[in-house]
């Protein structure tokens, strides 16, 4: 479903630049963000000791709760988070508007202007 | 009437006109008068020790909106119906007489309209918690999980992040 440019349809997200700092988490006020993660080590030739980094494992945002304020953009230090044209598809149950990587990942290939 | 902005619509931050309680019926039957014929919205906010009350109005002819405001105090909050002058606002004040707890005097139609039993206190203000919060686990408070090694990351004495507007202990947020 499309709507005119630039919309603010969904939220897209770029799984490569989040680093799950868990800003846009906090900061939702209807709380629709769930984030999962876990901390790796990696090593970096000729440093000292390994370096952690967070890894992330899941994210969805609940469409049933969004009230699309993009905050959750606004916040996101690595612009990790956009808007894109493109609408949560309409579903029989409250369950079907979580969407996860996936799905998100996909709006985040088609962002808005704005 | 000079307190209602005719003219340009109110952009995003613009001072709403404001004019006395008393007054509120008479002002939107000037604008009316004036040509906004079409009540676009009213709603409330709680400002604490008093209750905002907010219309938006537009005219049908170009679609301009005008926008008028009104103060009623939050120990009693009273206010006349603007359905007299806009019947499609009986809808509107159903729902800020629910959430607010604004009573609408002359508002024909009082059943409830969004929730399926009344709380005690009107839900949107800002004294009001909502169940919701404090029923379910804040998201925010994930941190990643332990990793492989068995260790956390982080540090660990860093003081646990709390949700904003809840309150420390859960039940005193429960009705």
């Amino acid at each position: 479903m499309m709507t005119p440019e630039p919309a603010h349809g969904a939220i897209g997200l770029d799984p490569q630049a989040c680093t799950s700092c868990m800003l846009c988490v906090r900061e939702c006020p209807t709380w629709c963000i769930e984030l999962g993660s876990h901390t790796e080590e990696v090593s970096d030739p000729g440093a000292r000791r390994p370096r952690t980094v967070n890894v992330l494992d899941s994210f969805a945002i609940d469409y049933g709760l969004c009230m699309y304020c993009g905050i959750c953009i606004e916040v996101c230090p690595f612009d990790a988070l956009a808007w894109s044209p493109d609408a949560a598809d309409p579903t029989a149950d409250p369950g079907g508007l979580v969407l996860g990587i996936d799905q998100l990942r996909g709006w985040f290939a088609t962002p808005s202007d704005s | 009437m000079t307190a209602v902005g005719a003219g340009a619509p109110p952009g995003p931050g613009a001072a709403i006109p404001e004019v006395p309680a008393s007054a509120w019926e008479q002002a939107l039957r000037e604008l009316s008068e004036a040509g906004f014929d079409c009540l676009d919205f009213l709603t409330a906010v709680d400002r604490g020790h008093c209750r905002q009350v907010i219309a938006r109005i537009r005219r049908s002819a170009d679609w301009q909106a005008a926008m008028v405001s009104t103060q009623v105090a939050a120990a009693a909050p009273v206010l006349a119906s603007a359905t007299g002058v806009f019947p499609g606002a009986s809808w509107h004040e159903r729902e800020t007489a629910e959430m607010f707890g604004i009573e609408f005097e002359g508002l024909a139609d009082s059943r409830p309209l969004l929730l399926r039993a009344q709380p005690a206190k009107p839900p949107l203000l800002r004294g009001e918690f909502l169940p919701a919060r404090v029923a379910r686990p804040w998201p925010g408070a994930a941190e990643p999980e332990v990793g492989a090694d068995g260790r956390r990351a982080g540090n660990p004495s860093r003081r646990r992040q709390r949700p904003l507007g809840v309150p420390d202990e859960p039940a005193q947020g429960r009705p």
